[in-house]
Formats: structure tokens, sequence, C-alpha cells
């Protein structure tokens, strides 16, 4: 087969990945499906619309970004580190979970979530933005529209935003240091 | 449904050698819903809540939840290599199909398995046909043949490896010179699929005796010329004429109205929508050449539909059918997974898969071109009132609805429409008709509102402007229309229970957004120059079930008291799952230890079924009914109205059997332990006293005892410690009686029963245990509700009402919502976050509705593959009011007020609140949706 192909690395929940032959063409999304087994990031679109597909790209200064993985070709992340949805909770050497990450603990406490599929993009994007909130803290008038900016591009069929809004609202309010009096 | 072609007598023309009953499919056939660790654990529930939904943690922390997430390495006994398929499709119907050219691909992306029409008809594979054109005649369309339909596939490529697939996919997509059109060719488009008549007049008042109603005589139908329904001739002859000559009254006196009414008509038009369920379909189906198994994971709301038809499908074929084993993942599909034709594409993706398992799954373009759309509506509507009282005289309705080129539910979706448009108000002369039609439109189904949303909000945008016709206050005009308890919808039958319409008025009129609107309005305009602002009502109620809703439940428990729930139910987002758990556990004290939902195998559960529940005529019904194993309808698919009530009927009915037939005897045997008749002795202790309180049974003084105890104790005794029922409701629940041994004849609102017995069972009674482990109990006797009730179209509701606060920017003609407030009635709450998460997400898609989402029908629309949400604007949170919507419940009436199907209404009342809202805020009514801003600046200039 002659396919174009490179080798790709990158860093993913923390751990080393590849070298991997990957196609040149094939975006991020498929790569994390078909050769990671990684699916909870979520095809939606597949334009860059909806933002199902989020993973958080960790960067050298420690700041956090969204990036969509349904039109991001696989080889951008290459030596690159990312986050996935299933990379969010603690988890034991077994792979089991043993505390869920702040927003995803406040997701499932506002029942947040009804069919599920958009919520690894609501978890990324929430994270980044409680990440972004702690490097620039905002203030108590300003935090609703503060969430409004950074979520309002993540799609949701089945909930009307209102548990996943309040949920990061809560949680900002309830994390010291993020929003200001 | 056809009269001349019903399912039956198809499935006994095409599915010849089969048995056309539940066990047709081979015994081994199961489909489970795969469900991921982690669960949550014995904290769950806390004080009867629970404190996440049941599926929160797998679904938070990216867990493989969705049908979508799985490939063949992930399921248990498959090959680990996945191949992979999609398929090209026909964006014109005008000129014949005349193959695909691949040359594109060259040697290296060609196809593994090319599938075209003419290997189906090689293989002898037949169409799934819940009835005869339900998903069509063919699958693929022929060589030589123009599509039936817009977006309608052409061939199906298969790769055995994702790399090559992904390549060629790239490659093909968007590409007009892969599928090759002939000559101009002959429509296939079928032809109208139904029309069905709704007419009622009353016999002087609500309480007397209907003069004629479909209820008490009939549904009248119609053939079509052209598009036209040719309705019977009106007569004193049949029921239909005498229908006939009823509607033909009504005309009369619309025609003759004097002065003193007011004689209202209107045009109202809907447009068609995709439901964007995000995950888009797919399956993975895995054919075993040698042992004749397919094994199929598909994303269905029907999964029963999808193993009963593909044994039928493949009846006939070279494929030799040993057995299906279909598993199901959660999805989501708002009704568009409900009798889709996608899963059967599936399954042939997996028959020419040569060994391996297949996956075929639609990307966003393929499932705008594919998916099952929302109907368009046109819609003529007249009302007549009476200006002296404000009161209804009549109102009628002409109803034609789009079903695209595919029949699917259009029929069903368009009655549905037209007993709806009566809303919340009783009439006492009432005409409703629909009239469904073909078109080379994408095919629509079941979607969330099935025709009305459609005929209810322009029902209620009509009587707003007739509030205003009158002089009336749109809340008094309501106030004086409003159904009441008792009264009769427009079928003639009188709903389940108290009608709250009035309660939930004098809520909404008082509210502030209703309340101090003018003043408002004259502040928030004088503030904001350019800017209208305008306040509009909608209320109405939603019928939920489907005159055919059977469902199973089982709960067991193990001697040290760990309960086992297993369900049909399974998860569409709703949180069936979660409040199905809470239901037993409310009424048990007890949360499942372990629960099993989308459970399709029932071995215990021997029924025998025509599964013609809707045309089954009473004598063949009575003669059916007296076969104790025979149920009009085994199980229906999932949506998200039927979960709380009908499927969890089951649950509480067996929880229900379980305290009478266990927890209750097994109780009286630990209190009663002790010398002279224990601590139960002194005290008048009765069935009645019983109580779960804190997770344990007391009653009257009695000793609290954790469910654990009374486990032990039924296990010792060698009672009960299982039950499985089978429930079937017509507009009203079957009850049966059972001789269950060693606790006499009972009655439940089920027709089906199978028990266990407990450790300390005698042999003979264990003996009795023969089907799976159950002793299926005959009934001794049965009530089915009689089969004239298919007539009565719906007789259980659930109301809401919202207010939207919305603005309307003159320059620019866009219309947004400053905040709403609804207020819902749906009896009791089993898990109110469930039923906010509902109330705003319908909200949502209302909204979606009212301004954003529109599908052109036919060559620029949805069939040309070309459509994602780029060009179908969904609703954002910026578009919903995020942090200024607010909602309320009415209090059930008691503790024993069932809980409502509430999914669907929800979404409802905000379409015409808002249309209502612009013409407060402008001074202008719309009679097209959705109202873009192109459609506001029009009316403005």
């Amino acid at each position: 087969m002659t396919i174009p192909t490179k080798q790709l690395s990158l860093t993913i929940n923390d751990k080393a990945v590849g070298p991997i032959d990957v196609p040149e063409t094939m975006m991020m999304q498929d790569f994390l499906y078909e050769y990671l087994n990684l699916t909870g990031s979520r095809m939606g679109c597949g334009q860059g619309i909806c933002h199902a597909c989020t993973v958080v790209l960790e960067k050298a200064d420690g700041s956090l970004e969204e990036m969509r993985t349904c039109i991001t070709g696989a080889h951008w992340f290459a030596g690159r580190k990312i986050r996935t949805v299933e990379g969010q909770a603690k988890r034991d050497a077994n792979g089991a979970i043993t505390a869920l990450s702040p927003v995803q603990q406040a997701f499932i406490e506002h029942f947040s979530f009804q069919c599920g599929y958009c919520t690894p993009g609501f978890v990324t994007g929430a994270t980044v933005l409680l990440d972004q909130l702690k490097r620039n803290p905002v203030k108590r008038e300003a935090l609703e529209q503060v969430i409004s900016d950074a979520l309002d591009r993540h799609i949701c069929r089945c909930t009307g935003y209102v548990r996943y809004f309040e949920a990061v609202r809560d949680l900002a309010l309830k994390t010291p240091g993020l929003v200001k009096a | 449904m056809k009269a001349d072609l019903s399912r039956r007598s198809f499935l006994k023309a095409g599915a010849a050698g089969i048995a056309v009953k539940i066990s047709l499919l081979p015994s081994a056939t199961q489909a489970e819903l795969i469900e991921t660790p982690p669960r949550p654990g014995a904290d769950w529930l806390s004080g009867g809540k629970p404190k996440y939904r049941l599926d929160a943690i797998a679904k938070v922390t990216g867990g493989k939840t969705f049908t979508r997430d799985y490939r063949a390495r992930d399921l248990d006994g498959w090959p680990k290599e996945q191949a992979h398929a999609f398929m090209l499709h026909a964006t014109r119907v005008d000129r014949v199909f005349d193959g695909v050219d691949l040359a594109l691909l060259g040697d290296e992306l060609k196809p593994d398995r090319l599938v075209l029409q003419e290997d189906l008809v090689a293989d002898g594979v037949a169409m799934p046909a819940p009835w005869p054109g339900f998903y069509g005649d063919v699958f693929f369309v022929p060589k030589g043949q123009t599509a039936r339909l817009l977006g309608q596939p052409v061939a199906m490529l298969i790769y055995h490896d994702f790399a090559r697939y992904d390549a060629a996919k790239r490659k093909l997509r968007f590409n007009d010179k892969v599928v090759r059109y002939g000559a101009e060719g002959a429509s296939t488009t079928p032809g109208p699929y139904g029309a069905a008549r709704y007419v009622r007049i009353d016999g002087g008042n609500p309480d007397a005796e209907d003069r004629y109603s479909a209820l008490k005589d009939t549904t009248i139908r119609a053939g079509f010329k052209g598009t036209q329904p040719q309705w019977p001739a009106p007569g004193e002859g049949d029921a239909m004429a005498r229908g006939m000559a009823a509607a033909a009254e009504i005309e009369r006196e619309i025609a003759n109205a004097g002065d003193d009414v007011l004689v209202l008509r209107r045009s109202y038009s809907t447009q068609s929508a995709d439901a964007s369920a995000m995950e888009a379909d797919n399956g993975n189906v895995w054919y075993e050449r040698g042992s004749g198994v397919l094994h199929a994971l598909i994303a269905t709301q029907s999964p029963h539909e999808v193993a009963e038809m593909t044994a039928h499908m493949l009846a006939k074929s070279k494929f030799a059918l040993g057995s299906i084993d279909l598993r199901i993942g959660y999805t989501v599909g708002y009704g568009t997974k409900d009798h889709a034709l996608f899963p059967f594409f599936c399954v042939l993706a997996g028959l020419y898969g040569e060994g391996r398992p297949v996956r075929l799954a639609n990307d966003r373009y393929e499932q705008f071109q594919t998916a099952l759309k929302r109907h368009a509506f046109q819609m003529e509507k007249v009302m007549v009132i009476d200006r002296k009282t404000g009161k209804f005289r009549a109102m009628t309705g002409r109803y034609q609805n789009d079903g695209g080129g595919r029949e699917n539910f259009s029929v069903s979706v368009g009655t549905v429409g037209a007993t709806a448009a009566q809303s919340i108000y009783y009439l006492p002369k009432s005409d409703f008709s629909a009239a469904i039609l073909s078109s080379r439109a994408v095919d629509a189904g079941s979607m969330r509102g099935y025709g009305t949303l459609q005929t209810m909000a322009a029902t209620e945008m009509m009587v707003d402007e007739a509030a205003e016709a009158l002089g009336l206050d749109p809340m008094e005009f309501r106030r004086r229309n409003a159904l009441k308890s008792g009264m009769k919808n427009s079928q003639g039958a009188i709903p389940s229970g108290a009608l709250r319409h009035a309660e939930i008025l004098a809520k909404a009129e008082k509210h502030p957004l209703w309340a101090n609107r003018q003043k408002r309005k004259a502040e928030f305009e004088a503030a904001n120059p350019g800017k209208k602002y305008g306040v509009g009502y909608g209320h109405v109620h939603k019928d939920y079930g489907t005159g055919a809703e059977a469902a199973l439940c089982a709960l067991e428990f193990n001697a040290s008291g760990q309960l086992k729930l297993s369900h049909v139910a399974h998860e569409i987002g709703t949180g069936a799952t979660t409040s199905q758990a809470v239901m037993a556990a409310a009424i048990l004290g007890k949360q499942p230890d372990e629960t099993v939902f989308g459970k399709v195998r029932w071995p215990q559960m021997p029924l025998e079924t025509t599964d013609e529940p809707y045309t089954l005529s009473q004598e063949e019904e009575d003669r059916r009914m007296a076969n104790p194993r025979w149920t009009p309808s085994f199980t229906s698919p999932m949506s998200a109205s039927n979960s709380v009530y009908y499927l969890g009927h089951a649950t509480r009915e067996a929880a229900r059997a379980l305290v009478e037939l266990t927890v209750w005897p097994a109780a009286r045997s630990l209190w009663s332990r002790g010398i002279g008749g224990g601590q139960m002795a002194p005290e008048a202790v009765r069935r009645e006293d019983l109580r779960v309180v804190n997770g344990k049974v007391t009653a009257a003084a009695m000793q609290p005892l954790s469910f654990a105890a009374v486990a032990a104790e039924a296990h010792r005794l060698g009672l009960v410690t299982g039950i499985t029922v089978h429930s079937f409701n017509r507009w009203q629940w079957a009850e049966a009686e059972f001789e269950v041994p060693g606790t006499g004849r009972r009655r439940f609102a089920i027709d089906a029963l199978s028990v266990k017995y407990g450790d300390g069972a005698p042999a003979e009674r264990k003996a009795l245990m023969t089907e799976g482990g159950w002793h299926f109990v005959e009934r001794a006797s049965v009530f089915y509700p009689p089969a004239q009730r298919n007539n009565a179209g719906v007789t259980y509701y659930a109301p809401m009402a919202t207010l939207a606060e919305i603005v309307v920017d003159t320059g620019s003609g866009e219309v947004s919502l400053l905040s709403h407030h609804s207020i819902l009635e749906c009896g009791n709450q089993i898990v109110p976050e469930l039923v906010s998460g509902q109330i705003q997400g319908g909200l949502a898609m209302g909204i979606g509705h009212a301004l954003k989402e529109y599908l052109p029908l036919y060559e620029d629309g949805p069939g040309d593959g070309t459509w994602n949400w780029n060009r179908y604007e969904l609703p954002t949170s910026r578009d919903v009011a995020v942090w200024k919507q607010t909602a309320e419940v009415l209090p059930p009436l008691s503790d024993t007020d069932p809980p409502k199907g509430m999914a669907e209404v929800v979404m409802i009342a905000v379409v015409p609140a808002i249309v209502n809202g612009v013409a407060h805020a402008i001074g202008k009514r719309f009679y097209t949706l959705p109202l873009t801003p192109e459609r506001i600046k029009e009316a403005l200039a």
C-alpha cells in the first residue's frame, strides 16, 4: 500500500505514544479512534463546528488550549502533549477510576448531560476555562458572560446547556482564586 | 396504515416458514445493552434520590457507552480486524442510475467489495417490512431505474482496513461524477401514503353521548386521486358515510355563520427539520458464515424490531441464519433511530464482509442525507367562535405532511398531528383530517413532537390571534375554552385523570413576565431604540404513548438480598435507566445491586403475539386471548415519552407484586417469630399498614426490617423471590388474574407473569421453574382494553405552558430570547433533575424549530449530501436564554399521581410562545416557520 504515511510520536494522557506510521492526511480523531482506541472525544460534525471532538493541548508553559481533532491532522500533534477525556479522571495502575476531575464531578452532580455524547467536549472546554480563570481570575459579575463566551461554541442537543453552565459556575465560585470579589 | 395491506397479511405471505410470533427470532437471538464500568456504588441512592445518573460516571469519563464507540476489538468473541464501509448516494431522481465510476480511486483504493442492488436480488435478500412499503421497495437504486428519493444509496463500498477506507471516502466525497446517471427516467417515488379524518359532534353538552366521534363510530379513511384524498360520500349508511355527513354539517355551519360568530381561516406551514442527534447512525455487523450467526452492534431505539426484521429480511436469502446476536450501546435519536432503515444497511455490510466485522457509520453529511426527518406540514385551519360567550363552536383543520420517499411512520405522524390539533381546548364540533403525502424528499419518520409540534403550535398561534380579533384577553379566552376534567377530546375519548389547565393558566397570568408585559415593553423600547419587546404565551398538552405500549421487567433477589433489575428499556439519554432503578427502590426500599437494560431475550416469558395491536378485530382478539400465552404486542421501541409511565409501569407492577407476594408474607413471618405470635401479636397489623421508611420495611409498630432480612426469610420460606411481568396498554391497562402457588388468586395490571421460588421452596414447586429457570404462571383470566379503543387516538396527556420574553431587532430582523418561564404538569417526578433537564433541552429544541432550523425538501436539501451544521443552524447557549430561564412543575395531586411522559411536550409550547411574542413586539402575525430574520424584515418593510 502506498498511502503516504509518516511516523507520529506524541504524549497522550501523560504516556508517550509512538512512533506509529500514520497516513499523512489522517485527522486526529481518526487516529485516536482507530489506532489508539480512545473513542471518548466524539465525532459530531467533522467540520469543527460542534466541538464534541476536542482535547486539551498541554502547552510547554503549562497553560491549556482546546483543540478540535476532527479538523486537525494527526501529525499536527507530533511532539505535543494532549489530554483526552479518558485522561481527566485519576486512575489506579489497573486503569480503574479513583477520582473524577472537579469538572467531571460537577457535571455528574448537576445532572448536566443526558445522552452524554457531547460531554467529553464540555469536560475539555470547561477544564480549559477553569485553567484560564486560575491564571486570570474574573470579577463575579462577569462570570456568566465568561462561561458563555468560552462554552457557547459547544453544541449540545439534549440539555439546553443550563445544567452544564450552572455546574461550571458553581465550580468556579467554590474553587478559590478563580473569581475576584 | 393502509387498510388493505395489513402487517399480518404481509408477514403471512412474505415470511412463509417462519412463525409470526416473537419466537420467530432464532432461539439464540438476543439483544442486550452493553454497559461499561465504572458503575455507581452502593451509596448511589441517598434518601431515595440518586446522586447522579446511573450512567453518569461512564459518560463523563469518556468510557465506551455509545454504539459508535465500539470496534470489533472491543467485542468479546469477535475477530479483532475491523473492516469499514461507506455508501454512495443518488443526488438526483430525474435520471436513471447508470452505475458508479470508481476510476478516481485507482487500483489501490478500489473497494474490497462493492455491493449493488443487483447483488441483493441475486442473493435473495428481502426488504425489511413492518408492513409493505414501510422502508420502500429497494435498498439501493437498481441500475436503469431512478432513485425513489434524494439521497437514496446506490452502492456500498467495503474495505478491509481503515486507512484505505478513509482515503477512498475522502476522494469520493462531494464528487458528482462518481455516481453516473443515464437518460431521463420515470419517477419511482411511491404514491401518497394515506389519509384519515376525525370528526366529532357532541351530544349537546360535553357530558352527553356524542352524536358522532371516532371512538364511538370510526376514523374515516380515504384513497387518493393525485394528492387529493377521496373521502367517502356523506350518507346514512356505514360509519364512515355518517362521519362525512357530520363533517358536511360542520361545513354548512361555517358557511352559514352569522355575525354572532367569528370565523377565522388561516394557513400555516412548518419546515422539514433534522434531529441532529449527536451520535450519527452507525452499526457494526459480523456474519459468521460457517455457523450462520449474525453478530451485530447497532445504534437503534427499536432493537426488537431490528432483530425481528433481520430474520425476515434473510428468510429466503442465500445467507443461512442460525441466530442473531444483537447488542446495543447507549444511543440518542429523538425518535429518528426508531424503525429507521439504517440498521439494515449495517446488516448488509456484515453479510458482504466476507467473514469480517464491518462497520458502517455515517459522518454528519451522510447523516443529513439519510437520517429520518421531521415532517414538513401544510395546514388549513378554521376556528368558529361565539362572539358573545367567547367559546369555540367548532374547529376544523386540513393537514398535509410530506413523508418523503419512504413511508415509514408518516401516516401515524400525520394522524397523531390531526388528533392533537385541538390542543388544550374543548370543541363541541371538530373535523381534523390528515393527508399523508409522498415526495422525492429524504424520508421523514418518528421525531420528537411527532406531528403535534406542528399542529398544536399552529393552533396556539391562531388562538392568540383569535383572542385579539374577539377583543378578549388571551388568557381569558384560553380559560373559557380549556378542557376540564372529564371532557372529551376530538376523538370522543375522555382523557386520563384530572386536567389541570386552569391551574397552569392562573399561574401564567400572575407571572411577572405576563402581568408586567405592557409596562416592561414601554420601558424596554424607550431604553433600546430599534428594538421591539414582546411577551408571548403558548399552552399545549401532548399525548404520550402509542396505543400499544408493551414492556417487560424482572426483579429478583438472592438470599443475601442482592437485588437484580432487568428491563426491556434502554438508554437514549433521557435517564430512563436511572428512573427505572429509582422506581423499583422507592417501592422496595432497596436499590438494585445489578441492572440489565435493553434486554430482548426473555426465556421466562414464552409469549406468542400476532403483533397487530391496531388492526386485529375484536372477534379475533377475543379468540386469541383465550390462549394464556398470547399478548397483543411483545414490546415497544424506546421513546423519550414512554419510559417513565409505560415502561415504568412494568417496573412498578413488578415491584408491587414483589411486595404482595414476598415482602409482606416474609415480614409477617419475621414479626411473628417467638412465643405467642411474637411482636406482631399485640398489634392489629394490616397489609395497608406496610410502609418503606429509610430503606426498611415496617407496618404499624413493627420493627423496621432491612431488605436483606426480608430476602433471607423469603428464601428460607421458599416464597416468590423473582417476578417478571409483561404489561400492555391500549389507552388503558390490560389486567389479569394469576394463581401463584401458595398465594391464592391475585390481580395485577399486567397480562403475563413469571416467578421464581426461593431456596427453601419444596421440590415440586421448584420443578415448575421450567422456563429459563422461571415458573411461567398462566393467567387465570385477562382483561384487554377493547379494540375500539384504538380509535381514542390518545387518552394520556401531559400539559406545558411557556411564557417567552423576546426582542426583535428591527434592523437585522433577529429575534432573541431575553428569558422564558415554563409551567409543566407531569404527576409525580421520579428524578426532578432529569425532568428539569428534559424541560431545558426540549425548550432549546423548540427554540431551534421556531427560529433557526430549516431544511429545503428537495434538490437543494439534505439529500444532496452537502448539509452539515455550518448550514443547518442549531441553537447554542446564546439562543436559549441559558442564564435567564425558569420553570416550575405543578405539585402532584397525591403520592399516587403517576409520573407522566413529558419529554416531547416540553419542546412545543415555546414555539407559539415565541411567535405570539413577536406579534406582541411588532404587531405582525406569522404563519410560516422558522421565523428567520429575512421573514421579520420583510414583514417590517
